[in-house]
Formats: C-alpha cells, structure tokens, sequence
C-alpha cells in the first residue's frame, strides 16, 4: 500500500553504453520478460532492452489479453499451463498488480468436428494435468446466461471446452510490471533506440539474406548491435521482435520460416458487467472478453493476406460485429469504440521459435509467436533466460527450436490453435 | 401523432420524491406540445425540433449523467454528441448520446450509472475516497492474489456505464442495412466549406455525395445565423473568396438540394475512411423500419470538409453542471431555442467570448462577466454551478459559457494514412499530408481557426478537480503524477492513466493531454506528438456493422421428399442434410435398415450438397495437375478420378472425384464445406499463368444422388437408355445420359462400397428423379439412406472423410492416402513437402481398429499409451457386417501394427482395441466392381 503514494518513476532513462553482457531487442512482454529472468534467476543484470518505439508499443499493447494452458499438443500444453502458473504468481512478484481476472475459458464448438477437437484437447489437457473438460449446453448457459443458445444462429453452440484457470489479464500493465521490475535490478531499458545491424565475427556486411530459398544460417560469432543511437558491443543478442523478428533475424542472415499476417481487434464503450468468461469460437472466428472497466474487447481471425500494416479493415470490423451477434445478439446496440491491428509471425506449426541458433554463437529467438505470444511470455522469457545464462537447453522449450522445420519434426498445435486465443 | 401524456410507462421504471430538476423549467405551451416521451418514467412535454437532452434542459433537468469515476454530477457539455455527458438509456438502447436523440412519441429515456438517482446517488461516496485512488490505483493495490481475488468482483460490479439486456432471446428483430455504393466525389462535411465543395465539384460534372452527420445542411450556420454575421461568431469564421457572391445558408442548401449530381446525406456519420477511398457511412433512423443503415462508398475523390469542434478549458471543478461550451450554449439557443440560463459568465479571451455573450444577451441571457480563461480558478457550486470564482473575486451565475480552443477534426485522414501535424502558426493538429485522392478545405486544415489558448490553468485551482478527460475522471493532477511515474510518453501516458480512451474516444481531452505532456516533459507540441487515430471516428452500434443479421438456409432440391418421408435433419455448413430417415428414438433400427438396404438390395442419397464445378478449357488438364497431387491430364475422357488437393506444407485441404466429360472440360466434385474454398484456390494458382482455364461454381444449379447397392443397376437400367453393364460402363468411368428423361451425368463409383452411380442433372428436376428412382426401386425394396447410414458405409470401407479424419497436420503419407501422391509428376502444390513426408519415418498414422468388447468411445477419445497421449479416435461406428465396433484413429507410428492393442477410457474405465489393416468391408474390392 505505502507505494500507491510514493511518486517513483518506473523505470529510468540512461545513456547507452558502449557494452553489454546481452542485448535484447524488442521491449515487449517478451523482451522485459526474458531480461528479468535473467536477472533474477540468473543475476545478469548487464543487459539492455532495446525498443524502436514506446514500452510495450507492439503486439503487448495490441493482443486480447486472454491467459490460458488448454492447447492440444504434448509439447504446448506443458509449455502454455507453466505460463500460466508463473502469471498467477506475477502481481505478487512484481508488487504491481496485473488484474488477472481468472474468470474462465470457453472455447465453443458448433459442428461434430469442432467437438470431436474439444474432446480430444479436454483429454489431453486432463492427461497433463490441466483443468479443462468438455460442458454441454446446460452447463454452458448455467455459466454464461447472456449467451445465445437457441438453434438461431446459424451455427448452434453444441458444445464448449471449458477451462476454468482462462481468464484476461491487463496487458500493459504486465510490461509496465516487468519493466520496473528490470529497472530495479539495473537492467537498463531504451525506448526509441532501434537495432539497425547485428555485427557477427566484427562485420555486419555480410548478413544479409535477401530471399532465402532454404532456411539457412551463417557460422560465426555475434560481436555488436548497431542501433540508432550508436553501436553496442556484445556476445548475446535475443530477438523479441514480434511482428518484425524476420525483420531483425535478417540483419543476423538468419532467415526465419515466418510469414507476417494482422490480426484485428475491436472495443466497445463500457457497459454493466454481462459477462465474466472469456468466449471463444473458432467456428465463428471471434473471441469476446468483458473486462474489469466494462468494456467488451473483441478479436478476429488473422487478416487472410500478409501484410505489415496496421490500419483496421471495415470488412473485418464487420465480421467482427457480425459473429459476436451470432453471440450475443442483444450487443447489437452497443457502440464500438475503436478498432486496431496488430501484426503476427505465423509459423508454419503455429508454435514458436524459442532458444539459440546452431552456428551462429549468441544469437538466440524468442519469435513465430503468432496469435498467441501474450500468454506465454513469462515462460518464453524464464526458459530462454535459463538457456543463456547455462547453455542448455530446457526440456519445456525444446520442441520449440528452429531446426524442428529442417528435421521435419513440427508441433501439431495449428489443428487446435487455427483461432483459439 | 397521438399524445401519451397519461398512458403508463412501458417499462416499469418509477421514481418517486425528488425528479432533480434544479434548473428553471421553460414550460412548453399547449399550443406548441407535440411530443411527449417518458424520463424515468415522468412524462416530458417536448417541441419535434427537440433532441432528448433538449426537451430535459427544457424542463428545468440540469444532471444528466455521473461520471464514470467518482460518479460526479454532470451536465450538457458540447451537445453534439462528442462529449460523455449525456449518456442516457433510451428504449433499451445504453450509451445514447441524448443530445443528438431526435425526441418521438411514448420513447422510454432512463438515466445510467446511478443509483438511485442523478440527483443521488450511492456511488458519489467514491470521491470521499478520491484521495485515496491516485492514478493507477489499481496496479499499485491488491497485488497479493488472495487480496484481488476478494477485491475484484466489487470493482467489477462497479464498472461500466449502460446497461444492456441479458437475455440473447430478447431481441427479435435487427433493424440494420448494409448498402454499397460508388461515386467519384464524396465530401466528408455539410458546412458551408463543404456545401462550397460539393458545389464545386458538381458544377464540373462529378457525381458528388454530400454527408453530413447533423439532420440538416449547414454546419454551425445553423445555429449562428447566416454567413454575413458569422465573423467571429462561433470562432472559425468563414469568410467566402474575394469576389464570390454571398449568400445566406438557405440559399446554398437550396442550391445543393437542386443540384441533379449532388445526394445529400444528413444524419449520416462517415465513422471511417479505409484502405482504397472506403468511407464507411452509418445513417441514423434513414426509414421508419431501418434502426441503421451502413453504406460503404467508394470514391476516386474525397474532400474532407469536417470542420473543428470545441474542447473545455481547464479550471477547477470545470465539469460541474452549467459549465458548458460556447458551441453547446449556442446549439440550445439556436437550434432548440432552449435558454441555456439566467445569468451567465462567459470565458474566453479571443474575439469568440464578446461575440458568445452578445449572442447571449441577444437572446436574454445575463452576462455578468466575461473572463479571460488564466483568470478562472474555479466553478463554484456543489450539484450545479453558482459562481465562478476569479482571479478577482466571484461572480454570481447559473451557467458558465466556455470558448474553448478548437480542434480540427481530423482523425479521417489520419486513420487513412494521413498526417495530422502540429501546425505551428495557428497551434492546432491539422491535416498535412494527405493519402492519394484526398484533399481538405476548411478548419479541418487548420485555416481560419482563432488563435489558440493552450493551457492556461491557475495555479490557485486544485488540480485533482482539474478533470481533463470526463470520461474517465482523469484530473490534470493525475495526469502529472503520472509523467513524474515515468509515463511521460503520450501513448504510455493514455493506457496508464485511461484517458482518450472513454466514451468521447479523445475528443475532448486528446489535446489537453499533449499539451500537459508536452510542459511536463519540456517537450515541444510537436515531439510529444498525438496517439493514433483509429476508426471509427464516432461510436457505431455493432448491429449497424453486422447489419442485416440473416442466416441463410441451403436446402437442397430434394428437401420436400425428405421432409414427406420423416427423417432428423443435420446442419453440413449452411446446408440441411438428412442424418437418417425416421425418428430421433429410432435412429439405431433407422440406420440398419438403411445400411442393410445398401449392402444387399439397393439405397438412394441425395448428394446435391457436394460442391459441383465445372473446369473448361484447353489448359484445364495443366491446372488439376498442377493443384491436385495427383494426375489429371492424362485421364482419358469418360473416366473419373479420385483426387487430393494439399497445401504447400503437404497438409490435405480437400478431396473429390475428377471426371473428363470432354477433352477440354472437367467435372469436379468437391467436399460440401469447401466448395467456395476449392474455387478459390484453384482461380489463385490460375491467376497469371496464362493458362486458359474458366471455373464456374455449378453447385447451386445441379441436382446429385447417389444410387448403389446390388440391385443398383437393375432400378437404373429402367430409367435410361445407357448401357449400364460391367463392360460398357465399368467402375470408375462417366458417361452423358437421360436419366428418367432428364440429361444427367452418371459417374460409376463407389465411396459406400457396392455397385454405384452418383448421377448429377439439374436442380429443377430434383424432386423428379428422386420420385422415379424411388419408384423403379420399389421392386427391390429401395430406400432413401441418409448422412449417418453413409459414414457407416464409407467406414466399413476405411474410405477418409476430409475435416473429420484429416486436420490442419495431416498429409497423404500419413493419411494411408500416399497413393494419391504422384511425386513422379511435375511440381505439384505440396510436392516438396510430401515427398520430404515419405522419406522420412513417419511420426502417427491413421488407422483403422476393432474395439475388443462392446464399447463406443466418442469420436475424439484419446488414445493412451504409458500415461500419456498417443492418438485420437476420429470416426468410430458400429459396423452390423463386421458385428462389432469399427473406428478410424491417429496413432504414433509406433502403434500402427496390425494386430497391435491400443488403449483408451471411456467413461473413466480402460478399454482397448485393435489395430486393423485392411478396410473391414470388401478389401479386394470385388462388389464395387461387380
């Protein structure tokens, strides 16, 4: 309580320095977190955060802010319910509360097939040790009054995955936590200082892959960042780039199996508390949460062209409002008040890229986060910590390395995570 | 229209004692009443010109909502629906802006966020403790989760402002419209600016529409009096060009409604300006049935004519009832001819203020001061206003009329790309750079706006009554601890302190937020810059988005039959399909009886939902080799081909027979869902080859049954000429035939194993064809089987459902379906990775089992081995010929040994099963042949 008085700033301004131990690019949910797990875990707290724009002015700022573990594959769901477990601890660590609102997850089906899905990620997630089972519509309308459940719309909700841990969190306070959080431990963070090269064996001429055929990366050593505010030497750079990771990668000639595609999101005006679930329907590719202000926060299915812009579309703002009626047809005379995009690194697998890159010494990734980077930052940022600060690789992140695209050896979580946020 | 002075209020809601009025009632006589809508359930006398907060200053009503904070009392602000001030609900709509409402007979107007009345209210006790909940209150409370947890659900319940209904049954009808139009001007903006614009632009022959979001033309003319008085009047005087004729307001409308290219929308808010000159236009009420209408208009010009609007000045307690803006005074005046008070005090120091007050004293008002803004300390006044306190002492008043600065009303353009940029000279954002095919005229630009004010607030004012953003109760105070916490970036400082980020989406605060910014950081305007402006520029209800909520039924040409028959009917996408004949109790007798008829007699289905195209011309053969994985082009005519479409990842995507009914032309069938895929996909690897392919979506226009079984061809052979024998007619061919008089195609395959034809011929003859294949079966015993009897018989046959055994993982190699995979062919979509599938040992595969006892796992069960996942259950069916449960399932390649035991639970218990290798039904394939 004694600091809801106490006028401190949250994190400070500093020079850049000519050095440091790591240098991590991106000071998003990822970056911050992967800083202050190096630090805290690890006492490396020579380290620099690099942001081309304000804290948190990515996907951090731009996602829908929904926290769960309910995914379908071996490898995500162990991954997905530790991000869980350390979010639900995080306003404690942080002394900075997240609003974590732990109201619960439906995820509903309208076909056989989307319930055949459920089934199968109800079980496994149970297997895991994941609280998630499959509800029907009793339970469903028990849980969620103002959903609509009559055979109206055209796709009647014939079932639900229910995931009580879900819920929605604030997103920006998670980076704004994190970042006071670094800043106490002296890691530095420099907002509007862009990376513009990565220096490798003392040269940043030789990086560039303009069109790569295969994914390949050089061999060396990262000597430097360039930024646009002077150069930085250091051994350890992270890409926390999201939106822009292939961007960065290819200033290290490393050319990542990423396309970039936006993904819309739209909000309304507050409204008296209605619903305290997040609903999520893949069928219908919307996703609706009411959040602690009042206001409903909706999200689409990614935009079906690659692109980095990040103007909203009224055809989507459209589509948005169409399913969220299919819904909650009594929100048709609720007012939106904006709508945004953000732009995601789809991979082909739709699971990340997490840990370093073999032949090019200090380069590491923490990229391809997709729809669904929000929710993992706390573990992307502990593992990965924990793979620079020992050099091993952790058991939970290791499906998740860029050379499962050469060995064939993908993770099935794009059956599940088509539109599932 | 009839009067309901005394009829009951619809909605139950009654309040007793106080009504709040602390204002003056100006009584409408009872020659001028026309209208009466219920406030609270009281009955409200009103003028047709009168907007609902109109009518209720009218009657002496002065609160007219709480803040969402503190639940501070508060008054008509900017009465042009900018501001949050006057949120009200309005026949069960939440968040009406009541300024803009157009009042109507018998309407229901309730009050939001306060209980139990404007006047008072419970809630106002949170500013008691407003000492206590700094900025960013919450993030620096309850950190402990145990704590949240107890805390969040009364914060919740305090959230929010309207109300909306529960229940999703409670709504019936949506009034909405979508409407899409083309024109090659469009002029954002019915001022004179505008109106001069649209003029223009007509004059030289371009179709031009005219939006403007005010019921009439005009802009603030309409409530300033005509151009020659203007100077000065409501601060951006419009002076026309040197040598231009003036004229008053009714003449240029009149000139504008004559105009045969000019259309004029009014009460129509373009809410966005999109990618390719997109205006997204909503209309407001454009019939008597129609709630909201959205056009979306395309344009090759758009002249932006939006104007500025009036933002507050900041002093302390400036959101205390009776402070309103100089505009919003005016509007009451002039446009409801509503006195906004007795005695008034004007601030402002520009020639706007003196101009404000004649106005005023022109319409009886008192002034008693006008005050320069650096020498307001504060409102004074507990629910409503009664002084303002100076520099110089207090003046007694009931309303303080503010001229505040002017902000052009740009976010169009900077949402389409624009820059909005700090214009030095006149110290407003203004439009700078405009996208391609955009231009600007007016106080949109900047020109012709009064020197700006700034911040000007007293340093005797406390700055926690200073509020900046009404919406969210954000004081100038908050905003400055704020910057000190490090929040000193405007993008950082609106998510950390919420404001911009209400109800009025920044239109009152945005300015004054950057300028404090920009002192407390020693910044200048144009560093500090603005936060992005994204649409839709106005609130738009999501009905008028979604617009016409209609959900559209495919029924095939069948569907009557079905019905007269009796069967359960099944959802496949938009379409009804029978799932069996009968009744829902009889499903399990239904379905044998259906399968029996199949495997010994004969059967009939209705497939009119599979997706039908048709693929024309000399390259199509190129093309199919090109998307489906194996090879068309080598398919004689009058043959049939199963076939694959995967993606570039090797993944499976849909399938389908390809039949070569001529040398240039192919017949395609794809699964129901996909149809509008499969067309697309196929134009997306046309387009640019050159190649000469046309692809024409015929599924809507033709009619398909499939009819097999043994005695198959002994009822077809009754109803055509064609040779149906073995040797003139074998499995896998297609032939042209009439088909009981009607021209069909007939192709001779076999997805439920037995002797088969899938016919296909035109809709129309549905129900036709049906009649006489179920008449010449009749002999045979032939029955009508439906969804559910097939998956059994494709099952028994191990035949893969696309979408039900396959996901977004699977490929051919895995899905038992490799050869279909010609990696012998030139590329082909999904070569590379296919052909990387099969050289390397395979992770799962699918598979079919035998359940060991009488046990049906649902379809999804997982399949277990060493406690841990390792596989799914996609189809599993009781199969009567095999007497036993059949399945298909995923499975680590590990299990995928014949005869090796695989295990699951259901219902909690463990349960194994078989793996199977061959289809459980005719694996030579002899009855298909026969």
């Amino acid at each position: 309580m004694i600091q809801l008085f106490r006028k401190e700033r949250m994190w400070r301004a500093h020079e850049l320095k000519r050095s440091y131990d790591v240098v991590i690019i991106g000071a998003g949910v990822h970056g911050l977190a992967t800083a202050y797990y190096l630090g805290k875990d690890h006492g490396i707290t020579n380290v620099a955060v690099l942001e081309k724009n304000y804290l948190g002015a990515g996907n951090s700022g731009r996602n829908t802010a929904i926290i769960r573990a309910n995914y379908r594959t071996p490898e995500g769901v162990p991954f997905f319910a530790r991000s869980l477990d350390l979010y639900e601890d995080l306003s404690r660590e942080l002394e900075w509360n997240l609003l974590f609102n732990q109201c619960g997850h439906l995820t509903l089906a309208h076909t056989d097939s989307s319930v055949d899905g459920l089934r199968v990620r109800a079980e496994t997630n149970q297997i895991m040790g994941v609280d998630s089972r499959v509800i029907y519509p009793e339970e469903i309308q028990k849980l969620v009054p103002a959903l609509d459940m009559s055979d109206r719309p055209r796709l009647p909700v014939m079932a639900a995955l229910y995931h009580p841990p879900g819920g929605i969190i604030r997103h920006d306070a998670v980076v704004w936590g994190y970042a006071r959080a670094c800043d106490r431990m002296g890691i530095e963070i420099h907002p509007f200082t862009e990376a513009t090269a990565i220096g490798i064996d003392g040269s940043t001429s030789q990086n560039n892959v303009n069109a790569p055929q295969d994914i390949s990366t050089p061999d060396g050593k990262i000597t430097s960042v360039e930024t646009s505010k002077g150069t930085i030497a250091t051994e350890t750079v992270i890409n926390c780039a999201a939106g822009w990771a292939t961007v960065v990668s290819q200033m290290a000639g490393v050319a990542l199996p990423i396309v970039t595609q936006p993904l819309q999101a739209c909000v309304t005006e507050p409204l008296k508390p209605f619903l305290n679930k997040v609903i999520v329907s893949a069928n219908l590719h919307v996703y609706i949460s009411q959040t602690d202000r009042g206001d409903c926060v909706m999200g689409a299915e990614v935009d079906p062209l690659q692109s980095y812009s990040m103007l909203g579309t009224l055809p989507t703002l459209e589509q948005m409002a169409t399913y969220t009626l299919e819904l909650f047809p009594q929100l048709h005379n609720v007012n939106v008040l904006r709508q945004w995009a953000g732009i995601c690194d789809m991979t082909p697998d739709f699971s990340p890229i997490i840990g370093a890159v073999d032949g090019l010494e200090g380069y590491h990734l923490d990229v391809g986060w997709g729809t669904y980077g929000f929710k993992a930052g706390p573990v992307a940022g502990k593992y990965l910590a924990e793979r620079i600060a020992t050099g091993k690789t952790p058991e939970l992140i290791e499906p998740f390395r860029l050379s499962r695209f050469r060995e064939e050896a993908l993770v099935g979580e794009k059956a599940a995570a088509a539109v599932s946020h | 229209m009839s009067r309901k002075m005394d009829s009951a209020p619809r909605h139950g809601v009654s309040f007793r004692g106080n009504d709040g009025s602390s204002g003056t009632a100006t009584p409408v006589s009872n020659e001028q009443a026309r209208v009466a809508f219920y406030f609270n359930g009281r009955s409200i006398e009103a003028l047709p010109q009168d907007t609902v907060a109109s009518a209720l200053y009218r009657s002496g009503r002065r609160t007219f909502s709480r803040s969402f904070k503190y639940h501070r009392p508060r008054g008509l602000l900017c009465v042009s629906g900018r501001c949050p001030n006057c949120l009200m609900n309005v026949d069960g709509t939440p968040n009406v802006r009541a300024c803009m409402q157009p009042v109507q007979d018998g309407m229901q107007v309730i009050h939001q966020n306060a209980s139990p009345s404007l006047e008072t209210d419970f809630m106002a006790i949170a500013e008691k403790f407003s000492w206590a909940m700094p900025v960013g209150f919450y993030y620096k409370t309850f950190t402990h989760p145990w704590m949240w947890h107890l805390a969040e659900p009364f914060i919740r319940r305090a959230a929010g402002l309207g109300k909306i209904d529960n229940d999703p049954n409670a709504v019936t009808d949506h009034p909405y419209e979508h409407v899409f139009l083309y024109t090659t001007t469009a002029v954002v903006g019915g001022g004179p600016y505008g109106i001069r614009a649209a003029l223009e632009a007509a004059e030289q022959g371009e179709q031009v529409v005219l939006i403007d979001d005010q019921p009439a033309l005009g802009g603030y003319l309409r409530y300033t009096g005509s151009v020659k008085n203007t100077s000065g009047t409501a601060s951006h005087s419009d002076t026309p060009a040197e040598g231009e004729p003036t004229e008053g307001l009714d003449a240029l409308v009149k000139r504008v409604n004559e105009h045969p290219n000019i259309t004029v929308f009014t009460n129509a808010t373009c809410f966005g300006l999109y990618e390719g000159r997109l205006l997204g236009i909503a209309h407001k009420n454009p019939d008597s049935s129609v709630a909201q209408r959205v056009t979306q208009l395309r344009t090759e010009r758009i002249v932006v004519a939006t104007g500025a609007y009036e933002v507050p000045v900041l002093f302390e307690n400036n959101d205390l009832p009776g402070v309103m803006l100089s505009t919003g005074a005016l509007r009451l005046l002039g446009l409801h001819g509503v006195t906004p008070g007795e005695r008034a005090v004007v601030v402002g120091s520009t020639e706007a203020a003196t101009s404000a007050a004649n106005e005023l004293e022109s319409a009886g008002v008192e002034v008693t001061g006008v005050v320069p803004p650096d020498q307001v300390v504060k409102a004074v006044g507990r629910k409503h206003v009664t002084a303002l306190q100076t520099a110089e002492g207090q003046l007694a008043c009931d309303l303080v009329v503010v001229c505040g600065d002017w902000v052009p009303d740009a976010g169009l353009v900077a949402q389409a790309g624009g820059t909005v940029a700090w214009n030095e000279k006149r110290s407003v954002f203004a439009t700078s750079d405009l996208p391609e095919g955009v231009s600007a005229v007016g106080a949109v630009t900047g020109e012709s706006l009064p020197p700006a004010v700034g911040l000007s607030t007293s340093s005797a004012a406390n700055s926690k009554k200073v509020f900046v953003c009404p919406c969210e109760d954000v004081s100038l105070h908050d905003l400055k601890t704020a910057i000190t916490e490090g929040f000193d970036h405007i993008e950082t400082l609106k998510r950390y302190t919420t404001t911009t980020m209400g109800p009025c989406q920044g239109k009152m605060c945005q300015q004054a937020a950057i300028s404090i910014c920009a002192e407390q950081t020693g910044q200048t305007i144009q560093e500090t810059g603005r936060t992005t402006s994204r649409p839709p520029t106005s609130p738009i209800p999501l009905g008028a988005l979604a617009g016409p909520h209609l959900h559209p039924v495919k029924r095939t040409p069948m569907h009557a039959k079905h019905d007269e028959i009796g069967c359960v009917w099944m959802d496949m996408g938009e379409w009804k399909r029978p799932l069996y004949y009968g009744t829902p109790d009889s499903k399990r007798e239904s379905v044998e009886q259906e399968y029996w008829a199949v495997r010994q007699r004969v059967g009939l289905i209705d497939l009119s939902t599979l997706g039908k195209l048709d693929v024309v011309g000399s390259d199509a053969g190129k093309l199919l080799d090109k998307v489906y994985t194996n090879r068309f082009s080598d398919l004689r005519v009058g043959r049939a081909r199963y076939g694959v479409i995967c993606d570039e990842a090797g993944i499976i995507l849909d399938d389908g027979t390809v039949s070569r009914v001529a040398e240039d032309r192919y017949f395609i069938t794809t699964t129901t869902g996909n149809i509008e895929f499969v067309q697309e996909w196929l134009e997306w690897w046309l387009a640019g080859t050159g190649m000469c392919v046309h692809i024409t979506n015929v599924t809507g226009g033709m009619a398909a049954v499939n009819v097999a079984g043994p005695k198959a061809r002994d009822t077809l052979a009754k109803l055509t000429d064609r040779d149906l024998s073995n040797k003139r007619f074998g499995y896998m061919r297609c032939r042209q035939a009439e088909v009981a008089g009607v021209p069909s195609l007939m192709l001779r395959i076999g997805f439920v194993g037995e002797t088969g034809w899938e016919i296909h011929f035109p809709a129309e003859y549905g129900e036709h064809v049906w009649d006489a294949i179920l008449e010449a079966g009749a002999e045979f015993d032939i029955r009508p089987f439906g969804v559910e009897t097939q998956r059994v018989l494709r099952l028994e046959k191990k035949h893969v459902i696309v979408s039900v055994d396959t996901d977004a993982t699977s490929n051919p190699i895995e899905s038992d379906l490799a050869w279909v995979a010609k990696l012998d062919k030139d590329d082909f979509i999904g070569k590379a990775a296919i052909s990387r599938a099969k050289d390397r040992a395979p992770r799962e595969k699918l598979v079919g089992f035998t359940m060991d006892e009488d046990v049906l796992p649902p379809d999804g069960c997982v399949i277990i081995a060493d406690g841990q996942p390792a596989g799914r259950i996609t189809s599993v069916r009781f199969s009567p010929v095999n007497e036993r449960i059949i399945g298909l399932a995923w499975v680590s390649a590990g299990l995928a040994v014949a005869g090796q035991t695989i295990e699951m639970r259901v219902d909690g218990r463990p349960v194994t099963a078989k793996i199977a290798d061959e289809p459980f039904y005719d694996p030579a394939q002899a009855r298909l042949r026969q």
